[in-house]
């Protein structure tokens, strides 16, 4: 306890008075690491209330049901609620149909409606009416007493103004019809489910609004206590072959799989600003140890320990990290909120549909963020704290040594370095370790460190073979800057290494986004080819689980003169745990117009194999994710039929929801069972004459004719929302982009400002030699302007390996694809040499400093 | 009786009434205080006072580091007390030549280098200036140094190559502040039989400030200082 006491009182006396005497400098340092915590604490907390909500949605959506019944690609007959409750395993049944709705009349919001048999539901699914004064308490039996009795989320009567005892008119895939409202959802339980956004009718009611008579989406059981799971395994084997009997959370886990994925991924990115801060805090504990060495020889000669100096040091790295913590938590309270709005946005366009009302702050992401800014902070701290340990107490006696810190090889660094590198490939070809990139990410981390470490040499090379060439073109001050870089060794080094860090990101992102988008193009162009497109209204958000009636399909077939129609049908299934889309296409139509990406197989065999219904293809994705590959056996069961088929080849596909298995429509209706369209492309024949004009005649007679029962939009349209989508997702991954950029820039100005300030002696003899204020000034910025090339050109170079992990490793673990490779050369050549000007200007303080001191003081050292 | 004007004439440092005072916070220190000096061409001046008593002070004053508070200054026929930023810029590179205690050696450029600096800063062609530093390293005995990084000098070394730095534009003064501070006995010798050289040999006007009396036996003019003033009494260091 003496030595704790004894070891604050002399870090207080010895390192923050010291820090108090460069205040600036501190301040800079804890501004760029609370600028890195407050992204990282941000980005965590964001993507966990998006999580939470969505776990929290699933949960009591899910009820406290131990199986779930359900139809693979189709749904339950009713009949099996009765026959479900004769098995002896079984305790409560509860019918349950879901739907996406909406109040018709206006744009609305689309919302939940769950249909449900409020007496054979009460073990299932908890939920509450808000009592008021005049009521007795028993409104929920008006669901069953009352035809088309709605009772509604809080979140939904607050946006519309509704209240017990409104009628509203709701619209779904199959009509609209007038409901009245007897009551709103107290706060818990399903009121919970989709923030809030929810409807609760009776069953009946239900099915009668959706034209579902006797059909539910599934069954919820409940087993008795004593089952064993002998007993519902016989209970299984008793149910025909198109029933499965699945857990409640089927939907939950694959949900939260791909928004931990997105978490993982926006982790790791937002971590990038705080690793370009680590390098600020080493930077100033190195010029801290170097500045002090005298005092570190003298304490050491007075009798002060190694370990003691070794720890000062650490604590300072530490107290870094933990003022720099709370000092984000402000900056995070801003930050938050863009990124909850933006994220929860991108979940709900990608994945799942998440509705994020407030912040959940969760303990477990709060200590996680305190403890990675701290431990990057004080890890910074080490190398400098392992240079304090090593002064000599003989040094206090040394003149001639007083000031100088000991260089670290640059060839040791460059070897290190290299190393680091070496493992880069290899860590990258490894699968990936608790269902995360884990191997790729460290390739990443190692490439950075790899990277930063080749810095001194780098600056070495540069300055060595840069500087009698730029002194004869640019004069002496070109040629000091450029000896000054070559032999300042890894203090000029550190800042050279954030900017690798943050350009490398930079560019790898600029690269990978850009190959994204234009493979993302191609695929757009190709595959979701097609001048209009036609839906069941609602038909996405449901998942077409409701075809497009047969009435309006007849009517679609008499543009068969005008167009080629390719009609589809969509099937939401799982693969073992993995969800996909089993997406049946009339392939005849479709390979007149457009295409897939192909990726394995020969296109042109594939094609007619594919038509002639020999087999289906299948995404990148779906053969990442089930190991399926050209040659294996798809198996599924789809409703009724169950398909086995060899697969024949693999296509690039960016939905992002899962996987997707292509087959020919009119093979399936021919060897399995007839299903019907839950979607049209339609291709219009003449594409000579005035296309855009045949596009909206046709456009504008579907809408006239089935405007109310259909989605219909135009391909151009619908390619142009995709690419908005897409644009919009990455627009997050912008501005913590940005972020790292800026901390790099805060690195590259202290780091000057600090080599001016320890160099005051070295610029004012410069001063009493001959030099002007021009030619010092023009020096610094000549300095800059090395570190920023050489920092440029590594992290370009850096960047371009990161695009290829980033593309080929970190996404294909992560999303199960790739993307054609391509670098966006424009957008490189237009920001490139920005961030050179921004790193030129970061110079400006530094500038600034020359001759803060006036020369003179070189006369009275003494 | 001779002229202001002619005094200024024949005089290469011509100081009256010189003066510069410090703000420290709020208090001012004076460093010194209505100084008036001639001092003729081809003297070397010892300037000799205990610490604080305005040598450096006013060193700097003659070198072009710091501007008077009050007073007038000449050196070289440069009125020092107007010369706009490149004028003054202009005067150190090629009038001045200045040698410190710690030598101030550029530590990432060679003795070479280092002897050129003056010279490349002033703008002159790099071939003529590359061989007059050899010539000068010769002359001071560097030449089998002049590769090496100030890192790998003695004192001694050092403050020879800081020497022929001093010297590579031909300036008419050389002004040196302690230069043999930090050196031994014998290196400070030879230090100062170098600039004894320079004054005798070269003809140039050599200042040198220092608190020892090393160089007593060179100088042919002593200035004694006290407390910012020109002491008319000897030196008692």
């Amino acid at each position: 306890m003496r030595h704790i006491g004894f070891f604050f009182r002399f870090f207080i006396r010895f390192s923050l008075r010291n820090m108090k005497k460069h205040l600036g400098r501190a301040l800079t340092v804890l501004l760029g690491i609370a600028l890195g915590a407050a992204v990282f604490t941000s980005v965590r907390l964001s993507i966990h209330a998006a999580l939470d909500s969505f776990t929290q949605s699933m949960d009591v959506i899910a009820g406290s049901a131990d199986r779930v019944l359900v139809q693979p690609g189709g749904r339950v007959p009713e009949e099996w609620v009765s026959k479900l409750l004769k098995f002896s395993a079984v305790r409560e049944v509860s019918p349950v149909l879901t739907t996406y709705v909406r109040l018709a009349g206006k744009q609305s919001e689309p919302f939940l409606l769950i249909g449900i048999d409020p007496l054979m539901d009460r073990g299932f699914h908890k939920w509450q009416i808000l009592q008021h004064a005049n009521q007795d308490g028993k409104s929920w039996l008006e669901l069953i007493q009352k035809p088309s009795s709605l009772i509604i989320g809080k979140s939904l009567a607050e946006k519309y103004a509704l209240g017990r005892g409104d009628h509203v008119f709701i619209e779904s895939t199959r009509q609209t019809d007038e409901f009245n409202i007897v009551g709103i959802l107290s706060p818990g339980g399903l009121a919970a489910a989709e923030g809030g956004m929810i409807g609760l009718t009776d069953i009946a009611t239900f099915q009668e609004f959706t034209r579902l008579y006797g059909w539910v989406d599934r069954i919820d059981i409940k087993f008795e206590p004593n089952a064993e799971s002998k007993d519902i395994d016989k209970f299984r084997k008793m149910l025909p072959d198109n029933l499965r009997l699945g857990p409640p959370s089927a939907a939950k886990e694959s949900g939260q799989g791909l928004i931990r994925s997105y978490q993982l991924n926006l982790s790791i990115l937002s971590f990038a600003s705080l690793f370009v801060g680590m390098f600020l805090v080493y930077s100033l504990v190195a010029l801290n140890a170097a500045s002090r060495r005298r005092e570190l020889a003298i304490l050491r000669a007075v009798g002060a320990s190694p370990y003691l100096l070794f720890m000062v040091f650490l604590a300072e790295g530490a107290l870094f990290g933990v003022l720099g913590w709370l000092t984000a938590l402000p900056i995070s309270t801003i930050l938050v909120k863009y990124l909850l709005k933006g994220v929860s946005r991108t979940i709900s366009l990608l994945f799942v549909k998440v509705h994020v009302e407030t912040l959940s702050l969760s303990p477990w992401e709060i200590l996680l963020s305190f403890a990675v800014t701290v431990f990057t902070s004080s890890v910074s701290a080490l190398q400098p704290a392992w240079e304090a340990m090593q002064v000599p107490p003989n040094e206090a006696l040394e003149i001639s040594r007083h000031g100088r810190m000991r260089k670290t090889s640059v060839r040791k660094l460059l070897i290190v370095g290299v190393g680091c590198l070496v493992l880069v490939v290899p860590l990258s070809l490894l699968p990936k370790i608790l269902n995360m990139p884990l191997p790729g990410y460290l390739a990443i981390l190692l490439l950075f460190t790899g990277f930063s470490l080749l810095a001194p040499w780098g600056l070495q090379r540069t300055g060595h073979a840069l500087s009698p060439i730029l002194h004869r073109f640019a004069g002496i001050p070109a040629y000091l800057a450029g000896r000054y870089v070559r032999d300042s060794g890894t203090r000029t080094a550190v800042s050279v290494g954030a900017l690798i860090t943050a350009v490398a990101l930079f560019a790898s992102l600029v690269i990978m986004i850009h190959s994204f988008r234009s493979t993302v193009e191609l695929w757009a162009d190709q595959t979701v080819s097609g001048d209009v497109f036609v839906a069941a209204k609602m038909g996405q958000i449901n998942q077409f689980r409701y075809p497009i009636s047969p009435a309006v399909v007849m009517g679609l077939k008499e543009f068969k003169n005008r167009a080629d129609l390719v009609p589809s049908r969509r099937f939401y299934l799982r693969y073992n745990r993995f969800p996909y889309e089993f997406e049946l296409l009339y392939l005849k139509n479709f390979f007149l117009h457009g295409d897939f990406v192909w990726l394995k197989g020969n296109p042109d065999r594939v094609r007619t194999l594919l038509t002639q219904g020999k087999g289906v293809v299948i995404s990148e994705v779906f053969s990442n994710r089930t190991g399926l590959t050209v040659g294996d056996i798809f198996r599924a069961r789809i409703q009724s039929s169950r398909v086995s088929l060899p697969v024949l080849g693999i296509i690039r596909d960016y939905r992002t929801q899962g996987g997707v298995v292509f087959y020919s429509l009119s093979q399936f209706n021919t060897r399995y069972h007839d299903v019907q369209w839950s979607g049209c492309r339609i291709f219009i024949k003449d594409r000579t004459h005035d296309h855009e004009a045949a596009v909206m005649s046709v456009k504008n007679d579907i809408v006239k004719r089935w405007g109310d029962k259909l989605d219909i939009v135009s391909g151009n349209d619908l390619r142009k929302t995709i690419l908005k989508v897409f644009d919009e997702t990455f627009a997050i991954t912008t501005v913590l982009l940005l972020i790292a950029l800026g901390i790099a820039a805060l690195g590259i100005a202290t780091t000057l400002t600090v080599l001016v300030l320890e160099r005051t002696k070295q610029l004012n003899t410069l001063y009493a030699v001959g030099a002007g204020f021009g030619q010092i000034r023009s020096m610094i910025l000549w300095e800059a302007a090395f570190m920023a090339v050489v920092g440029e050109v590594a992290g370009v170079l850096c960047g371009f390996i990161l695009s290829y992990i980033l593309v080929y490793v970190i996404n294909r673990q992560s999303f199960g694809w790739t993307f054609l490779y391509a670098v966006d050369w424009r957008a490189l050549a237009m920001s490139l040499p920005l961030i050179i000007l921004a790193a030129l200007a970061a110079a400006y303080p530094a500038v600034k400093m020359v001759f803060r001191e006036s020369p003179a003081t070189l006369l009275r050292e003494n | 009786m001779e002229t202001e004007k002619e005094h200024r004439t024949k005089s290469v440092i011509h100081a009256r009434h010189l003066t510069r005072i410090y703000k420290m916070g709020d208090s001012e220190v004076v460093g010194i205080d209505d100084v008036n000096l001639d001092i003729a061409p081809g003297e070397l001046v010892v300037l000799k006072g205990d610490s604080g008593s305005g040598k450096s002070t006013l060193l700097s004053l003659i070198a072009g580091l710091d501007r008077p508070t009050h007073g007038h200054l000449t050196v070289a026929d440069h009125d020092l007390t107007d010369t706009t930023s490149s004028g003054l810029t202009y005067f150190r590179r090629a009038v001045v030549g200045m040698v410190f205690q710690s030598f101030n050696l550029m530590p990432t450029l060679s003795v070479l280098e280092n002897a050129c600096l003056p010279g490349l800063l002033a703008g002159n062609p790099p071939d003529r200036i590359k061989s007059k530093a050899m010539e000068l390293l010769d002359w001071l005995g560097l030449s089998a140094r002049m590769n090496h990084l100030p890192a790998q000098l003695s004192g001694g070394e050092m403050q020879r190559t800081a020497i022929a730095r001093a010297l590579i534009n031909d300036p008419e003064i050389i002004l040196a502040d302690e230069p043999t501070g930090n050196l031994d006995s014998r290196n400070g010798r030879i230090v100062v039989e170098l600039f004894a050289q320079l004054n005798h040999k070269w003809n140039r006007t050599v200042m040198i400030a220092t608190h020892s009396n090393i160089a007593d036996s060179a100088a042919t003019v002593t200035v004694c200082l006290k407390d910012g003033k020109i002491d008319g009494q000897p030196c008692d260091i």
